[in-house]
């Protein structure tokens, strides 16, 4: 298995060691020529290690796929754009945040849905003070299409105060509801 | 010696402006805050926490930088000493005869004891660095374009013998990030190379996406392997203070420990991580009751703790005065000064004095602070290491995400980050170390510029890199060292150290 992956490991660099472009410089061309060697070197090292050595190459592939899908997700949907492929709207922060969290969260090895929502708002609300309100920063915050009535009929620092406040407020609600409900059964 | 005091009252007077000192206690705060979390080590915190510094004058960044860093070192001693997890490779060492005094519930002195003596390294290695930096960038400034190339290969390939692993792999690793230091726009003429045609490798590669990507990411996916498991805290944590017995039987190992982390700090490579091992060995030499250590001799974590802090500290010699980082995390540093306009290099001391010597003092301010930040507080700490990881790395996963788009507002970087995240969690499964990468990645524009530069001076013939004694002993010293790498010997113990600090 390691010896596999180390192969195509291999012919990866040796590949991209071939193609360099030689334009200018001759650095490239010499590095990718020794980046070969040392790939070739590392394909032999796999090949002809004793047997009991190599150890299985085991991935984790559901945690990995959602916490790149989640950031995925951050940076297809915060502003939205055109990726070659796709073109995708602007949903701002408000709706990608929580979503980033959730799905990250989803990688954990037992689902807590409770906190995880809870923390899904609160993280939001709090990033969206300390990054956008505090230090300014320029990151899309709604939708692009209720961005545009909200900042005309609120005014835009109004409107972002307001978005973050009733985050905070929803995370703080469903942080009662969700834990006092869960008391009130057990108890 | 005027001279020297001089610059330090210069360099108080930098450091003691109401937001510099703020910034140096966030910078320890959050060191400390993800050192104590266990499974995220300093290069991966700096990774996370680049974005924010780049609002900040560039001395204020760097002094935030440092603090996170050696903030970081310090959160890892405690939680070695109260929950026998290391937090970081450099506090390996210190869980051994830590934890062992946490049992005997003399969890208090340790910790006490660990604060002390990284505040005495720490005050030495300051005194230290401020003491070498102008006679070492003096010289820097003398050294020719061949010279500096020849440095620049030694010091990397020390930078890999030392690091541990497997040296065949290290090399490629080194090699593909110089290829990705060379992508990009020419530096000379502006021609775009390696970009296969497409406009987003045009700049090149943005070193804080990689770090954030190879480190920060990746690191996440690996502690996602294993099942969560609750770290057990024993809340009898006994007196803080180490009294008098202690500290005389402490003193020694702390004094030794100072010199020893300074010296190898400086030596391109893993320097908090050896330093800490060479310092345990040392005691146990010389001690007395060598059968003591690793049932909670004080002096095992006396010594290692004040070598890791002093190492931690002059491993900015190298960077701030040659502009050679000797590790992956001063590589970021220095890639956060570039990115602040300040060029890493022998030039910093003349050309941003203010710079220079503020932080180098603020790293005894720093130290200070750690010392305030974690005795009394140290009940805070044990609170932060029952937060479960399953909350925390959602928390990790959306702040890298603003983070990232906060610096360029390009949600095209926020995918580049979850790209090297896959390919730093392939790696760390082939067992690939990332850091020679970084490294490459940063010194690969310089080591091109130089060696260029070298070949124009002397119209192309390479007689200049053989024919100059000073290139040809550094090239010398570099094959000695790779070829060293081979003997069993040190091939056996470059396996204890395969976690970059």
């Amino acid at each position: 298995m390691t010896i596999a992956l180390l192969v195509w490991f291999g012919a990866i660099e040796l590949e991209f060691g071939t193609i360099t472009d030689i334009r200018s410089g001759t650095l490239p061309t010499i590095l990718s020529i020794a980046l070969a060697i040392v790939g070739l070197g590392v394909v032999l090292q796999g090949l002809f290690q004793p047997p009991g050595s190599s150890e299985r190459l085991e991935l984790t592939i559901r945690p990995t796929a959602l916490i790149i899908l989640s950031i995925g997700v951050f940076g297809l949907f915060i502003r939205g754009g055109n990726f070659g492929l796709l073109s995708t709207p602007q949903l701002g922060l408000l709706v990608v945040g929580p979503l980033t969290v959730f799905i990250a969260g989803c990688a954990a090895d037992r689902l807590r849905v409770r906190s995880l929502v809870v923390l899904a708002f609160g993280l939001t609300s709090a990033l969206l003070l300390i990054f956008v309100d505090v230090l300014a920063v320029n990151i899309p915050v709604y939708p692009k299409a209720i961005a545009d009535v909200l900042n005309t009929s609120l005014g835009e620092y109004f409107a972002l105060r307001a978005g973050y406040v009733v985050y905070a407020m929803i995370a703080l609600g469903l942080y009662l509801i969700l834990y006092m409900s869960a008391e009130r059964k057990r108890g | 010696m005027a001279d020297l005091f001089h610059n330090l009252y210069m360099g108080f007077s930098v450091i003691l402006s109401f937001e510099n000192v703020l910034l140096c206690f966030i910078g320890c705060f959050v060191g400390t805050l993800i050192g104590v979390l266990p499974g995220i080590g300093p290069l991966a915190t700096i990774a996370i926490l680049m974005p924010i510094t780049y609002n900040t004058e560039p001395v204020g960044a760097l002094i935030m930088l440092a603090g996170i860093y050696y903030g970081s070192q310090y959160g890892g001693s405690t939680t070695a000493i109260l929950v026998n997890m290391p937090g970081e490779s450099s506090s390996i060492v210190t869980a051994l005869d830590g934890h062992a005094m946490a049992r005997q519930g003399r969890a208090g002195k340790a910790l006490g004891i660990a604060a002390i003596g990284s505040f005495v390294a720490g005050t030495f290695a300051t005194l230290v660095i401020a003491a070498t930096a102008l006679p070492l960038s003096d010289l820097a400034l003398s050294l020719t374009a061949g010279n500096y190339f020849a440095l620049m290969l030694l010091g990397l390939s020390l930078a890999i013998v030392l690091a541990g692993g497997s040296l065949l792999k290290a090399i490629g690793m080194l090699i593909t990030g110089v290829m990705m230091a060379l992508v990009g726009a020419d530096q000379v003429t502006g021609e775009p190379r390696l970009t296969f045609g497409t406009d987003i490798l045009y700049n090149g590669f943005d070193i804080a996406i990689v770090s954030m990507g190879l480190f920060g990411i990746a690191e996440i996916l690996r502690n996602l392997e294993a099942r969560e498991q609750r770290p057990v805290v024993s809340n009898f944590i006994g007196s803080l203070l180490p009294n008098r017995k202690d500290i005389a039987e402490a003193s020694g190992a702390i004094a030794r420990g100072s010199l020893l982390g300074a010296l190898i700090g400086i030596i391109p490579g893993n320097g908090a991580t050896l330093s800490t091992f060479a310092s345990y060995a040392l005691e146990k030499r010389v001690s007395r009751h060598p059968e003591r250590f690793g049932k909670g001799a004080i002096q095992g974590v006396a010594g290692p703790e004040s070598a890791n802090n002093a190492a931690a500290q002059t491993t900015f010699v190298p960077l701030l005065t040659l502009g050679l980082p000797s590790t992956a995390t001063m590589a970021l540093v220095g890639g956060a000064m570039t990115l602040h306009g300040v060029i890493p290099g022998p030039q910093v001391i003349a050309k941003h004095p203010d710079l220079f010597w503020g932080v180098i003092t603020s790293m005894w301010v720093g130290n200070l602070m750690l010392v305030i930040i974690n005795l009394p507080l140290i009940s805070i700490w044990v609170k932060f290491l029952k937060v479960p990881y399953h909350l925390l790395f959602p928390m990790i996963v959306l702040f890298c995400c603003v983070g990232m788009y906060s610096v360029n507002a390009r949600p095209s970087d926020v995918l580049q980050v979850a790209v090297f995240g896959i390919v730093g969690y392939l790696l760390s499964k082939l067992r690939f170390e990332a850091a020679p990468l970084l490294l490459g990645l940063v010194l690969g524009g310089m080591l091109e510029d130089n060696l260029r530069r070298g070949l124009i001076l002397s119209e192309g013939s390479i007689g200049t890199f053989i024919g100059e004694p000073l290139t040809l002993v550094t090239l010398g010293i570099t094959g000695i060292a790779l070829g060293s790498a081979l003997l069993p010997v040190i091939r056996k113990r470059r396996v204890y150290l395969v976690e970059d600090a």
